[in-house]
């Protein structure tokens, strides 16, 4: 099933997308880059991986990820979904997957977030959205823009406060 | 005081601008209530039985005299001329309109405040000692890690959607007047053999429908590593937390169903994994928020202060205050004066715009313009000098607020219950008066001793009535209030859970039945023994007898 009433977003707004959601009993099409459950994953990998041209998954917050581990090298793209809007989970699961487990592909939150979250998202690492027709691409534009000071580094690899105010100390001395 | 820089600044303007666009959005239907709402949660904004309610943060209950006049105009400008003192140190207003809450958040930030964070499922409002800095005996003021925290949890990019709402408290001092066992994180700052300077770290202490103390997942975190650690904590409840049930979301729950020592052992593996990733504070910085918080340039005074000596004498009811309003500053000739915001048959925490003005005058012209909000409601003037104590009695006096009860059985905490609060069972602020107008006469209460009465209007247990010597509950019975009496509760460093002594009782009847409870201890009590120590030695019985016939 093509992503027809959705939309994916990047922090710039709209872009193309060539992934194939499929049901976990939908046939694979040949060179079609493919999106499925963890679980068929764990099941298909072997044949995933040699029919597909890329394989995507999703999982959900309470993922393990000690599972997950095994396939990372081979995956282009995972999607968290949250579970209702005030999931934090996947906040925490992005961070790991870019921090401690050295994921560099596409990263994608689904589900019932709003613009508001993005800015936090982007900095635990998600770089893209898939988001329902009611969601404002310009509300995301504007929430990005938000905030340009951080306390805490992200996954981006800020300057926190701390560091900009130790770097200001210097050029004064 | 902490002063923020141009990093800080702009923080809190961005916030400001965030919100005003959000509160438009919201005016023009494109945000929904139910994506609004944590939103407008998380800058403090609460809708209740009548209008919204905002609760502005005092973090770690410190107040410059500018800050305490900007409160009291915003309490002029868009509220009803007063508001409200909380048992987190933080301050609130009942009758806030939406369309305004942008421009008062700017007049707000002008001051260096905010409502961030104290509501929402995230890392609130940092509380501690309402002494720090001033009392004798700290490790450290507990105020500068507390500050460390406030900016680490602003807007925290993996912690700000936690499974439910965060409580960090910090002491500084052997004895706990910030009730860390009660609260998700408590830290206990210490020094370990090799004179380091670190935390013990408490986990999983709340309140609610299922109170539990906090148990201690470290007996020594040095210093530098808090933050790592802090984050190790949060990451292990953001991602284990239960997030199906909202009464079973605190990190207690958590803590108890994995069992103290797998919640520990997983923290610690986390924070192994993760220590090393840059999370903890540059030294420089703590230090450099340390400066802050160094004493005001107070005068050196040797020995006994004669003024203050004579005014002690001469005058009883001054002497009465003194002895439960005032406690020794570490400096010679100072003293730290408790401000009661409990006059008798008055609102626990309420106070009026101009009161907050005379409240500020005499921080400015007595204590370096600093105050302290405390979790009992009170105020505090960190740094008085002793020979101005009398003139700042006299001044309280006009305003109403000399009552020499600090700590006493009028020193009560109530929530706002059912007057406020939409989730309430029953009312507890005229409880709170009645039982005030009862223990009106001074000299008793002096005779009582230490006492303290906590008030909840239901089971969220916003008035810590677990952890009050006498907890007061309302419950709904049919359709009328009713009160339940714990005893035994109590949030210091011997901090323990109250235990329910029978059925309830009527509005009518619990103000008796609190006199009764109070006269048997004054029956049974040994010389020198405070409420608490004596029911610990001799337990519920004699009170049930009292209260309930021989056969309970
Ligand atoms: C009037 C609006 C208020 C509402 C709707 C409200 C709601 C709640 C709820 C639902 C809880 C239980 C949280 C849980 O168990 O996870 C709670 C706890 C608490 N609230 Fe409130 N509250 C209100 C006002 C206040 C006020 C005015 C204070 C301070 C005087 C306060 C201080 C607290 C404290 C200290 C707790 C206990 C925290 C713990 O469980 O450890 N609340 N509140
Ligand atoms: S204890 Fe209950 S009644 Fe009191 S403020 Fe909290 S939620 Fe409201």
């Amino acid at each position: 099933m093509a992503l027809n009433s959705s939309r994916v977003l990047d922090r710039n707004g709209p872009i193309t997308d060539g992934w194939q959601r499929l049901a976990d009993d939908e046939a694979v099409k040949t060179g079609a880059s493919a999106l499925v459950s963890f679980q068929r994953l764990k099941n298909e990998h072997n044949a995933l991986f040699a029919e597909a041209a890329a394989v995507g998954v999703e999982i959900g917050g309470d993922v393990t990820l000690e599972e997950l581990e095994p396939f990372l090298p081979r995956l282009g793209l995972i999607v968290v979904r949250f579970a209702f809007m005030r999931d934090g989970r996947p906040f925490s699961v992005g961070r790991l997957l870019r921090e401690r487990y050295g994921y560099t592909r596409d990263l994608r939150a689904v589900g019932d977030f709003i613009p508001d979250q993005v800015l936090f998202l982007l900095r635990c690492g998600f770089n893209s959205f898939e988001v329902g027709p009611n969601f404002s691409a310009d509300a995301l534009k504007h929430g990005v823009a938000a905030y340009t000071v951080w306390y805490q580094r992200g996954v981006e690899r800020n300057q926190t406060v701390a560091e900009m105010r130790l770097g200001k100390a210097k050029e004064q001395a | 005081m902490y002063i923020y820089d141009d990093f800080d600044h702009t923080v809190a303007q961005q916030r400001v601008a965030e919100f005003r666009d959000q509160v438009g959005r919201r005016l023009k239907g494109e945000l929904s209530e139910e994506q609004f709402r944590p939103l407008r949660l998380m800058n403090g904004l609460y809708l209740q039985l009548h209008a919204y309610m905002l609760r502005v943060a005092v973090p770690y209950g410190t107040l410059s005299a500018t800050q305490m006049r900007k409160l009291a105009h915003i309490a002029r400008v868009y509220d009803r001329g007063y508001a409200h003192f909380t048992t987190r140190q933080n301050i609130q207003y009942n009758w806030i309109k939406l369309e305004e809450m942008p421009d008062l958040l700017a007049e707000l930030a002008s001051v260096q405040m905010h409502g961030n964070q104290t509501s929402g499922n995230c890392v609130r409002n940092v509380t501690a000692d309402h002494f720090s800095g001033a009392i004798e005996g700290e490790v450290e003021d507990p105020r500068i890690v507390s500050e460390v925290i406030r900016q680490w949890s602003t807007f925290h990019p993996e912690f700000s959607w936690l499974p439910r709402k965060f409580k960090i408290a910090v002491t500084g001092a052997e004895k706990d007047r910030a009730a860390v066992q009660w609260h998700d994180i408590g830290l206990h700052i210490v020094r370990n053999d090799a004179d380091e300077v670190g935390y013990t770290v408490y986990v999983g202490g709340g309140m609610g429908r299922i109170p539990v103390l906090a148990t201690k997942v470290r007996a020594f975190l040095p210093k530098p590593e808090l933050l790592s650690y802090l984050e190790a904590i949060l990451r292990v409840y953001n991602r284990h937390g239960r997030r199906d049930n909202i009464h079973k979301a605190r990190i207690k729950i958590l803590v108890r169903d994995l069992g103290p020592e797998e919640f520990i052992r997983q923290v610690e593996e986390e924070w192994e994994a993760s220590r090393q990733s840059g999370v903890n504070l540059p030294p420089q910085e703590e230090m450099r928020i340390a400066r802050y918080f160094e004493l005001p340039p107070l005068e050196k005074i040797a020995g006994p202060v004669a003024a203050f000596e004579d005014a002690k004498k001469q005058n009883r009811a001054f002497a009465q205050w003194v002895a439960t309003n005032v406690h020794p500053h570490k400096a010679p000739g100072y003293a730290i004066a408790t401000i009661s915001l409990k006059p008798i048959g008055g609102i626990p925490g309420d106070i009026a715009a101009d009161q907050m003005d005379a409240v500020a005058d005499l921080a400015e012209r007595y204590s370096f313009s600093e105050i302290r909000a405390s979790h009992i409601q009170n105020l505090v003037l960190p740094h008085v000098k002793q020979a101005d104590l009398f003139a700042v009695w006299q001044a309280l006096g006009k305003i109403g607020f000399a009552d020499a009860n600090a700590g006493l059985v009028t020193d009560i905490i109530a929530c706002p219950g059912l007057d406020y609060c939409s989730l309430a069972n029953a009312r507890s602020i005229p409880v709170a008066q009645r039982i005030s107008e009862r223990f009106a006469d001074l000299d008793r209460q002096h005779k009582i001793g230490e006492l303290q009465i906590k008030i909840s209007g239901c089971i969220n247990a916003c008035g810590h009535h677990h952890a009050g010597h006498i907890g007061i509950l309302g419950v709904d019975k049919a359709g009328q209030e009713f009160y339940q009496l714990t005893l035994g509760g109590a949030g210091d460093e011997t901090a323990s859970t109250g235990q329910l002594l029978g059925p309830g009782f009527s509005s009518d009847g619990i103000v008796d039945a609190v006199e009764k409870v109070i006269d048997t201890y004054l029956d049974l009590r040994q010389p020198a023994e405070t409420f608490i120590t004596a029911y610990r030695r001799v337990g519920p019985a004699p009170f049930k007898e009292k209260l309930y016939g021989a056969k309970q």
